[in-house]
């Protein structure tokens, strides 16, 4: 989500939320004689809202799972969800008078810095890759669908090198004399076709097939274009559309690669985000009831 | 035979008697002396015009011996060094003009022409072709024309003319450019050839050759078998074509024998065939829910779980519905909406559609009695159908049954009267077109009204820039009454998507109901308005779109499209799951499509420019909102072509259990699953689409084009110079 102008109201609202918390804050601290606690009347309150928007940040989550409910649009969730969770952070530290407690406290202060610090983090991620993405990656694909359109490039990419040079698994040749073994001999490759064929089987072709191959000739646009103009000058001119299109080709599979690079990026975070979150929810709760009763 | 009456000569020194008035050429063949010919066929007059035959009489020139009558006393030589120079100059000059090895050269082998030029030692023609290539005629789906392999003999011009009484071909062009022609230079598809097969069989290169079609043979299944040559000649709408033709033929056409109960074909299923059944009794009938879907938000509203269900127009009348009452299917009747069946019997055809354009099968027709019927391929069928005999029965058939009902099922026509269509029975006049003829032409003369009763025709406008498709029509709908009513141009040209039948209705009759029925007259003009004033929207809109990307994308018609702002979309795939929920797991939207700016224009219907889901739809389901929306009638039968011809994956098949009689079995039901045919419905039971509703980033807009993109288009337009 782009944090835009469109964030304004939440924005001020969350200043507003903050400037009323921290005032309070600032009274309670310096009117209480044992200095400010999480067990006081006010700390408590801190600590219930500070909660209160844990609760709601996460149930974000929950939400995404049900998206046609009429609960809300999801934009305004996630609105709520990187305001109220981001100002949990100062209202729980104003629960916790700044200090870290007992080990069950230490280890929710800790959660919630690194929850809300990796959701910054995403925040950051989503306001800024996705414009990159859209420049960067014009052939862009549905991600699930990649490797199926991988399939359907080295397809493509086959039956044009397979024109000029035969059949990639040619049949076992025939016995001497037989008609089959005349007609294998009459589909023999044209010398001139050879360097087309070796680049393409033992550079491009395992490049397009497997995205683990690291072929650092193909994986850059410069070099790649380099590679290919090397290669035009030992071929025919007849060969260079085919050359043209494997390196179009080439370039669609770097474009997937960089998608799926972005992809982990723009996602991968929430691997961490989100176990973290439902442990300091559920830790959270733990300290509530263990607050509360003992 | 009387003495007086024979003439005696002498052939290569040999004396020989024959009748008065016999040719050399057939004194020596009746004498076993071989004289080669090519142009000369024993039953047909001969003409002389290849001059192989050509011998030496003793006169000044060489004489052609088929057209040459002998004399009394006449010493002849039919190879002598001079003769014999001659013909291998012949030969050499007609190779010359004759694209060699032809067709049936690479074929069957035995082209007369190339046979001859073997025996001649004739190579290579010393001479240079002709500088004018007429090249192939592939229109016909039954004959091949190579006119380059021509080589003027006229045999297949005698045979049609001659023997088959077809009057079909000719000669025409002069000097170098003449040549053979169909009609009046018709492509043989488009000409008044009855396919009988006779110019096929006359000739003696591959000018005119057996068209292989893509399928040439019916498999032979138990309960089917082939039909001897005898028995297809003997049946009464294969009268007048050519033994050796239907022999070529006969396997692409079978009899197969049906129990009561058994299913002949099953609608939605693709096929290639055609059935003529010969006996017994058929019933046709849409097995397929006659319902729409419904996706309805009910008591979960709240959850928005939206449940979609199948719908009859009566329970659910969407915006601009049609009223219409019959359901156009392949056969030579029309089903009733509330009834959906009818009964086939013998001499009627069916699946003609889906033999000629390859199209699914429309309807499911079972066998009610003991059922015998021919199944045919399109190289059969086309036979059929071009026979005068099967022509004019079939004529018959549809004034006699279908007229009736093909009128009535057009809203416009309602109001005509029994006895008026009484009258109009005997005046209307069924013609056929082939795929890419021109029915009329934008500024031609009004001259005729169109009823489709077969096929597609693609009505489009000529602009500068391009061309607009406007509609395409299917069975049940007409064209060209805007001209007749204003006495005005075509406006627009109808061109003949696919194999196409059309009922034609003279400028006089079509004047003579109109003034009848001002009811009718009313009704056509205010269709004829609306379609008029649409066109003027949809062209002020092309005009007033500056970015060909804009219009190529088709984006501009649009009343609302689904924009994911790529600058802002995570590509969390939100959007397709909320879709995904909201219609009972099937997707109405695709997060994949055309880029405009940073804007990914997602799959959903965009109202084409050319709107190429219309298409094919075997029952006319398919069609278009006076809005540019596509609405899907009760009838579709959910075959799914549509969803395969939409380029942008718009449609999708929804598929739904339904419960159908089992045959034979009174009472009896049994589960099936049915699709149906379903486009994004902007999910009208909420205030806002559930796939905008569920985007968590603010990426997913339903937005009206033109208006959402007014600013940028001004921005680049003012970029762009001579825009």
């Amino acid at each position: 989500m782009r944090i835009d102008r469109t964030h304004r109201t939440w924005l001020i609202a969350s200043l507003i939320i903050l400037s009323v918390a921290s005032a309070i804050y600032l009274a309670y601290a310096q009117t209480s004689p044992s200095g400010p606690s999480g067990g006081s009347g006010i700390g408590l309150m801190f600590g219930v809202v500070g909660f209160l928007f844990m609760i709601f940040a996460g149930l974000l989550a929950a939400r995404k799972k049900v998206p046609v409910w009429r609960l809300g649009r999801a934009q305004s969730w996630m609105r709520g969800h990187l305001w109220l969770g981001l100002l949990s952070l100062p209202i729980i530290f104003f629960h916790a008078g700044f200090r870290f407690g007992g080990l069950l406290t230490t280890v929710l202060m800790v959660l919630l810095i690194i929850v809300v610090a990796s959701g910054i983090f995403g925040a950051v991620l989503q306001h800024y890759m996705p414009p990159v993405m859209t420049v960067r990656i014009p052939m862009e694909t549905i991600f699930e669908q990649i490797d199926r359109v991988r399939e359907q490039l080295v397809a493509e990419a086959d039956a044009m090198v397979e024109e000029v040079c035969g059949p990639r698994n040619p049949p076992p040749p025939a016995p001497a004399g037989s008609k089959r073994g005349r007609a294998a001999t009459m589909t023999t490759i044209a010398t001139t076709t050879i360097p087309l064929c070796n680049f393409y089987n033992g550079e491009v072709r395992p490049f397009l097939q497997n995205e683990s191959i690291q072929n650092p000739a193909l994986a850059a646009r410069a070099k790649a274009a380099a590679v290919f103009e090397g290669l035009r000058t030992l071929l025919p001119s007849d060969l260079h559309t085919i050359v043209h299109n494997l390196e179009e080709l080439c370039e669609e599979e770097r474009q997937f690669r960089r998608q799926i690079r972005y992809h982990h990026w723009l996602h991968g975070w929430l691997m961490l985000h989100v176990p973290l979150s439902l442990a300091l929810l559920l830790l959270g709760c733990a300290h509530a009831i263990m607050a509360l009763r003992y | 035979m009387t003495a007086s009456a024979l003439v005696e000569l002498t052939i290569d020194g040999r004396k020989i008697s024959v009748q008065a008035g016999t040719t050399i050429f057939d004194a020596a063949r009746a004498n076993n002396i071989a004289i080669p010919t090519l142009c000369n066929q024993q039953n047909e007059t001969p003409v002389g015009v290849c001059r192989v035959c050509v011998v030496d009489v003793g006169a000044r020139v060489y004489a052609a011996s088929c057209i040459r009558p002998v004399e009394p006393g006449m010493v002849v030589n039919t190879a002598s060094d001079g003769v014999k120079q001659a013909r291998h100059t012949l030969v050499e000059l007609l190779m010359s003009d004759h694209a060699s090895p032809c067709a049936r050269e690479r074929q069957s082998g035995d082209c007369e022409l190339e046979a001859l030029a073997k025996h001649e030692n004739v190579a290579k023609a010393r001479y240079a072709p002709r500088a004018m290539r007429r090249g192939p005629d592939n229109s016909s789906m039954s004959i091949a024309v190579d006119f380059d392999a021509c080589i003027l003999c006229d045999r297949c011009v005698r045979g049609c003319n001659e023997i088959r009484e077809n009057f079909v071909l000719g000669r025409m062009g002069k000097g170098a450019s003449t040549g053979i022609a169909f009609d009046n230079n018709e492509p043989m598809g488009e000409s008044s050839c009855v396919s009988c097969g006779e110019c096929m069989v006359s000739c003696p290169t591959g000018a005119l050759t057996n068209r292989l079609v893509t399928q040439t043979e019916i498999a032979v299944t138990p309960d089917s078998e082939p039909v001897p040559l005898h028995e297809l000649q003997e049946l009464p709408f294969f009268g007048g074509v050519s033994g050796t033709f239907l022999s070529l033929n006969r396997n692409a056409v079978v009899r197969r024998h049906f129990k009561p109960g058994e299913i002949i074909c099953r609608e939605g299923e693709y096929g290639s065939t055609a059935f003529y059944l010969l006996e017994g009794q058929a019933r046709v009938s849409i097995a397929s829910p006659i319902a729409h879907v419904k996706t309805k938000g009910s008591m979960r509203r709240f959850l928005g779980k939206l449940s979609s269900r199948l719908t009859q127009r009566q329970n659910d009348h969407r915006e601009e519905e049609t009223a219409q009452h019959w359901i156009h299917i392949d056969a030579p009747m029309d089903l009733n909406y509330d009834n959906p069946v009818a009964m086939l019997g013998p001499g009627d055809l069916f699946g003609e559609m889906t033999c000629m354009s390859l199209y699914p099968r429309s309807a499911t027709i079972r066998a009610e009695t003991d059922c015998t019927a021919l199944e045919m391929l399109r190289n059969v069928l086309d036979i059929m159908q071009r026979n005068k005999t099967f022509r004019a029965k079939l004529d018959q058939s549809y004034r006699q049954r279908a007229l009736d009902s093909h009128l009535r099922a057009v809203p416009v026509f309602a109001e005509l009267t029994d006895k008026f269509i009484e009258g109009l029975r005997e005046k209307v006049e069924l013609v056929r077109f082939t795929p890419g003829q021109i029915i009329c032409r934008q500024g031609e003369a009004a001259d005729s009204f169109y009823l489709v009763r077969i096929g597609f025709v693609k009505v489009s406008q000529a602009h500068p820039g391009g061309e607009m498709v406007l509609a395409y029509l299917s069975r049940g709908e007409y064209f060209g009454e805007t001209g007749l009513l204003e006495h005005s141009m075509r406006s627009a040209t109808c061109t003949a998507l696919d194999h196409v039948e059309v009922v034609r209705i003279s400028a006089e009759d079509f004047a003579s109901m109109t003034e009848q029925f001002p009811g009718v007259r009313r009704n056509l003009e205010e269709v004829g308005h609306e379609r008029v004033k649409m066109n003027e929207e949809r062209l002020a809109a092309i005009n007033s779109t500056p970015l060909d990307s804009f219009l190529k994308q088709g984006l501009m018609e649009a009343q609302s499209l689904l924009l994911l702002d790529l600058n802002s979309c995570t590509r969390c795939d939100a959007c397709v799951t909320a879709c995904a929920d909201a219609h009972d797991g099937v997707t109405r939207l695709v997060r994949e499509g055309l880029r405009f700016d940073h804007y990914l224009v997602a799959t959903s219907c965009r109202q084409c420019l050319d709107p190429l889901c219309m298409v094919g739809c075997p029952v006319g389901s398919i069609r278009r909102r006076n809005s540019l929306e596509v609405i899907i009638e009760d009838w579709c039968i959910g075959c799914g072509l549509c969803a395969d011809n939409c380029p942008y994956g718009n449609i999708n098949m929804h598929p739904f259990n339904v419960f159908t009689d089992v045959p034979g079995m009174p009472g009896m039901k049994k589960a099936m699953v049915k699709q149906k045919a379903t486009s994004c419905d902007l999910c009208s039971e909420f205030a806002e689409p559930s796939c905008v509703y569920a985007c968590p980033h603010d990426a997913a807009h339903r937005v009206n084009p033109r208006a959402f993109f007014a600013n940028l288009l001004k921005q680049t337009t003012a970029k762009t110079p001579e825009s």
